[in-house]
C-alpha cells in the first residue's frame, strides 16, 4: 500500500499498474475579502465551489456566522473548512454553556489559532479569515495561515485569488503608495461594500476558481446584513 | 524555485488613448539576495517601441542582443521601421525556434505603430504565444498582484496623464506584496510625438 | 484503583463517572482540540516521517495546486551592552515569495521582563512563546519571584527538544533581566541552547550582522546602541528580499522592556540616503 509515497508495507505488484501517490488534500477554490471600519465590519466570499476544471456548486455559501457579531469566512479544501468551522461552533456552544456568554470576537480568534495549531502536523488546508465587532464595537480582521498564526489587521484578502484581490485592498483602504495630505481618510460601510463587490468582480475575470456570486454580510450593531451581487458565471 | 523567478522582477504595458505605458521595477537579484537597484528590464527598440523582458537576468540580455541584431537586419533590408506588430511576430518565432531549451523570459512589447500610430501591446509565454488584447498586459513574479491591480483600475481611453497614475499605482502596489520585485520603478509613456520617461520613488524593502 | 486501571476496567460502560461535566460527547470533542487542555499535546499526524511528507505535499503544490504556505522569512537581532539588551526585528511575513503582511509583530512581550523574537515558522514561535508565558507565570506564582532568563530558555529548548524531528521551524532570542544582569539566549527549534553577547536570526541574518559587528562594542551609549539595531536591521531589509516592514527596537532595561521606535523602512531608507548625500558635501 503506497500512502503519501511511503511504502508502509509490501505490495503485490502487477506489472503495467501505475501507482499514484495518496494526496490527502484538494483546493476547491474561492476567495475572501474582509474590511474593518469603526463601528462595522464587512466581509465577503464568492459562492462557486470547485475542483480542478470542474464546478461543483455555484451557490456554496462561504461565510459561517459564528455569533451575532462575529463571521468565519474559509476557503480551501472543503472538507477541511467543514471540520474546523463544526468543531469552532461546539467548542463556541461548549463556552457559551459553562460561562453563560457568547465568546467574544477576540476570544474565537485566539481559540481558533489553538485549533488550528493542534493539526500542526498534518495541517487544515484552509484560508481563514475572520471579521467580527471587537469588545468596543469596532470592527476587526483577523487573517490565519494553514497551522493558526493569527494576525489583526484592518482589510484582508484571503483564498484563491488573495493575492490578486490584496494589492488592491492596500492601494484602495489602506491608501498606501498615495500622496496625502495629512491624515488617512475613514472608509464608510457604502464605500467599503463597494470596494468589496468591485475586487470581486476583477478576480471573476482572471481566476477561474473565483465567481458566479459574491455573498457578503455587513456587521454592525445592529446585526448581520447579508447581501448578494451576480459575478461571472463562466 | 522556477527558475524564471530566479533572478525577480516584473513589467507591466497598459494601453491608453492614442498611447501606450510600459513600466518596468529596477530590481536585479539573486533569490533573496538584492545585487543592484538599477536594473531596467525595459529596453528601447525603435523611437515609439519598447519591449520589457522578465525573468532570467542572462537570458534578458542574451535575447535583447540578439532581437536588437535581427530587427536591425530587417530594418536595413527593408529600408524602414519596424511596426510592433512585425516586432512581436519575429519575437514569437524566434521564441519558437527553441522551443525545447527555451529562453526563460517572458516578454512584454509597447508600441505605436510608426504609420497609423494605433497603439499596440504584446506578451508571449516562454515559447513565444502571443497575446494581443487591447486593455493590458502584464508579465513577471508578481503577475497575479498585478492582474488584481489592473483589472480595478484601468479604463478605455485613459489619457496619457491619466495612464500614467494608473499604471505606477498598478505596479508599485503589486510589487509592494511581492519579496522579489521592487526597489525602484521606471514608468516609459509613448505618445505620438514624445515619450515620457519617470522614476518613481518606491519602498526599498 | 491500580489494579482496576491495569485491568482496564475503567474503561467499562459502567465504571464510567456520570456526572455532567464529562460527558461522552465533551470526551470527544476535546480528542480534536487537545491542545486546549494542555498546550503540549498535538495531534498526531496519519502518517510517519512527518518532516518529510509535509514537506512532499509542499514541494508538490505545483502539480496539485496545492499551496501550503507557513508564514516565514525574517531578520532578527539581539545584543547585550552596557545599558542591558537592545532587541531590532522587522515586521514582514512571507508565504513563498508572496508577502502576507508587512506589520507582523515579531518581538514577543512575554513579560514585562521578558522578550522572545521569533523567526522561522511564525505559528510554531508565537504558540510556543504563548506556552512559556503561561509557564513564566506558574514560576512567578510558585516561587514568589521571576523566572531567569536562563531558565525560561531552558523551558523553550526543552519543548524544542520534545519535538526535534517533527519539523517545528523556530529560531528565537529570548531577552530578560534578571539577578544575573542582563541577559540573552538563542534557541532553536533543533534544541540547542546558548547564551551570548551578539546574535542575529533570519534569512536577513548575515547582512545585520555586517553592519552590527563593524558597529558594536560593550560600552555603547543607550542611544547609539539602539540606533546601531535599527541600521543593521534596515540595512538586511534593504538587502534582503524577505525581510521589510517597519524595523521595531526594543530597550531591556533593569525595569523592563521599553518600545523605542517602530520606524517604517521607506522613511529610513529616504532618511540614510539624505545622510550619505550630505556626508559627500
Amino acid at each position: 500500500m503506497n500512502f503519501m509515497g511511503i511504502e508502509q508495507f509490501p505490495d503485490y505488484k502487477v506489472p503495467g499498474t501505475q501507482h499514484q501517490d495518496f494526496s490527502p488534500y484538494e483546493s476547491n477554490g474561492g476567495s475572501i475579502v474582509a474590511i474593518a471600519g469603526d463601528d462595522y465590519v464587512v466581509i465577503a466570499a464568492d459562492t462557486r465551489l470547485s475542483s480542478g476544471y470542474t464546478i461543483h456548486t455555484r451557490k456554496q455559501n462561504k461565510l459561517f456566522q459564528l455569533s451575532g457579531k462575529t463571521v468565519l469566512g474559509s476557503t480551501g479544501c472543503w472538507c477541511d473548512t467543514l471540520a474546523l468551522t463544526a468543531l469552532v461552533k461546539a467548542r463556541m456552544q461548549m463556552y457559551e454553556h459553562t460561562h453563560l456568554k457568547t465568546m467574544s470576537t477576540d476570544a474565537i480568534a485566539q481559540m481558533l489559532s489553538i485549533i488550528m495549531y493542534n493539526k500542526r502536523f498534518f495541517p487544515y488546508y484552509v484560508s481563514n479569515v475572520l471579521a467580527g465587532l471587537d469588545n468596543e464595537g469596532k470592527g476587526v480582521v483577523y487573517s490565519y495561515d494553514p497551522i493558526g498564526h493569527c494576525e489583526r489587521a484592518t482589510y484582508r484578502a484571503g483564498g484563491s485569488a488573495g493575492a490578486l484581490l490584496q494589492p488592491v485592498l492596500d492601494n484602495q483602504i489602506g491608501f498606501k503608495n498615495m500622496q496625502l495630505d495629512g491624515e488617512i481618510p475613514k472608509v464608510s460601510k457604502d464605500r467599503a461594500v463597494a470596494i468589496a463587490t468591485d475586487t470581486f468582480i476583477s478576480a471573476a475575470e482572471r481566476d477561474i476558481y473565483t465567481g458566479d456570486a459574491v455573498c457578503i454580510n455587513i456587521i454592525t450593531k445592529d446585526g448581520i446584513e447579508v447581501k448578494e451581487v451576480q459575478l461571472r458565471k463562466d | 524555485m522556477s527558475i524564471l523567478a530566479y533572478n525577480g522582477g516584473c513589467v507591466v504595458a497598459m494601453r491608453g488613448k492614442d498611447c501606450v505605458a510600459i513600466a518596468t521595477d529596477r530590481r536585479f537579484g539573486v533569490q533573496a539576495q538584492t545585487i543592484e537597484t538599477d536594473f531596467e528590464k525595459v529596453f528601447q527598440f525603435n523611437p515609439r517601441m519598447f519591449v520589457g523582458l522578465v525573468g532570467l537576468q542572462t537570458d534578458i540580455l542574451t535575447v535583447r542582443d540578439r532581437l536588437m541584431f535581427r530587427k536591425n537586419l530587417y530594418e536595413t533590408r527593408e529600408n524602414r521601421e519596424m511596426q510592433p506588430a512585425r516586432f512581436a511576430a519575429m519575437l514569437s518565432s524566434f521564441l519558437y525556434e527553441h522551443r525545447f531549451g527555451p529562453y526563460f523570459i517572458e516578454p512584454v512589447i509597447a508600441g505605436l505603430d510608426p504609420k497609423t500610430l494605433e497603439p499596440f501591446i504584446c506578451n508571449m509565454d516562454l515559447i513565444g504565444c502571443p497575446n494581443v488584447p487591447d486593455d493590458f498586459v502584464v508579465a513577471g513574479t508578481c503577475g497575479e498582484q498585478l492582474y488584481g491591480m489592473c483589472e480595478t483600475l484601468w479604463k478605455p481611453d485613459l489619457e496619457p496623464n491619466q495612464l500614467f497614475e494608473v499604471i505606477s499605482q498598478a505596479m508599485i502596489n503589486a510589487f509592494d506584496r511581492d519579496a522579489i520585485s521592487g526597489w525602484g520603478a521606471t514608468v516609459y509613456i509613448i505618445e505620438k510625438d514624445k515619450i515620457t520617461v519617470k522614476t518613481l520613488k518606491t519602498r526599498m524593502d | 484503583m491500580a489494579l482496576a486501571e491495569i485491568c482496564n476496567i475503567s474503561d467499562a460502560p459502567y465504571m464510567k463517572m456520570r456526572n455532567f461535566t464529562t460527558s461522552d460527547l465533551e470526551q470527544e470533542s476535546q480528542r480534536y482540540v487537545s491542545n486546549l487542555m494542555n498546550p503540549y499535546v498535538l495531534q498526531a499526524p496519519p502518517f510517519e516521517n512527518p518532516v518529510e511528507n509535509l514537506n512532499k505535499i509542499q514541494a508538490s503544490s505545483d502539480k496539485t495546486g496545492i499551496k501550503i504556505e507557513f508564514d516565514h522569512g525574517t531578520t532578527t537581532l539581539g545584543f547585550k551592552y552596557k545599558g542591558g539588551v537592545i532587541l531590532a526585528v522587522d515586521s514582514r511575513a512571507t508565504g513563498g515569495q508572496f508577502i502576507g503582511s508587512q506589520t507582523m509583530k515579531k518581538i514577543v512581550e512575554i513579560n514585562q521582563f521578558l522578550l522572545g523574537t521569533l523567526a522561522g515558522g511564525a505559528a510554531d514561535c508565537v504558540y510556543w512563546d504563548r506556552v512559556l508565558a503561561k509557564e513564566c507565570r506558574l514560576h512567578e506564582l510558585r516561587n514568589k519571584e521571576r523566572i531567569s532568563v536562563a531558565a525560561a530558555s531552558k523551558i523553550m529548548a526543552n519543548i524544542a527538544h520534545e519535538y526535534k524531528g517533527m519539523g517545528l521551524s523556530m529560531g528565537m532570542m529570548l531577552a530578560g533581566y534578571d539577578k544575573r544582569g542582563p541577559g540573552l539566549y538563542y534557541v532553536d527549534s533543533e534544541g540547542s541552547r546558548t547564551p551570548g553577547n551578539v546574535f542575529s536570526v533570519g534569512s536577513g541574518s548575515i547582512y545585520a550582522f555586517g553592519v552590527l559587528d563593524s558597529g558594536y562594542h560593550w560600552d555603547l551609549e543607550d542611544e547609539a546602541a539602539q540606533e546601531l539595531g535599527r541600521r543593521a536591521i534596515y540595512h538586511a531589509t534593504y538587502r534582503d528580499a524577505y525581510s521589510g516592514g517597519i524595523v521595531r527596537v526594543y530597550h531591556m532595561t533593569p525595569n523592563g522592556w521599553i518600545n523605542i521606535s517602530n520606524t517604517d523602512c521607506m522613511e529610513l531608507h529616504y532618511k540614510y540616503e539624505e545622510e550619505k548625500k550630505n556626508k559627500k558635501h
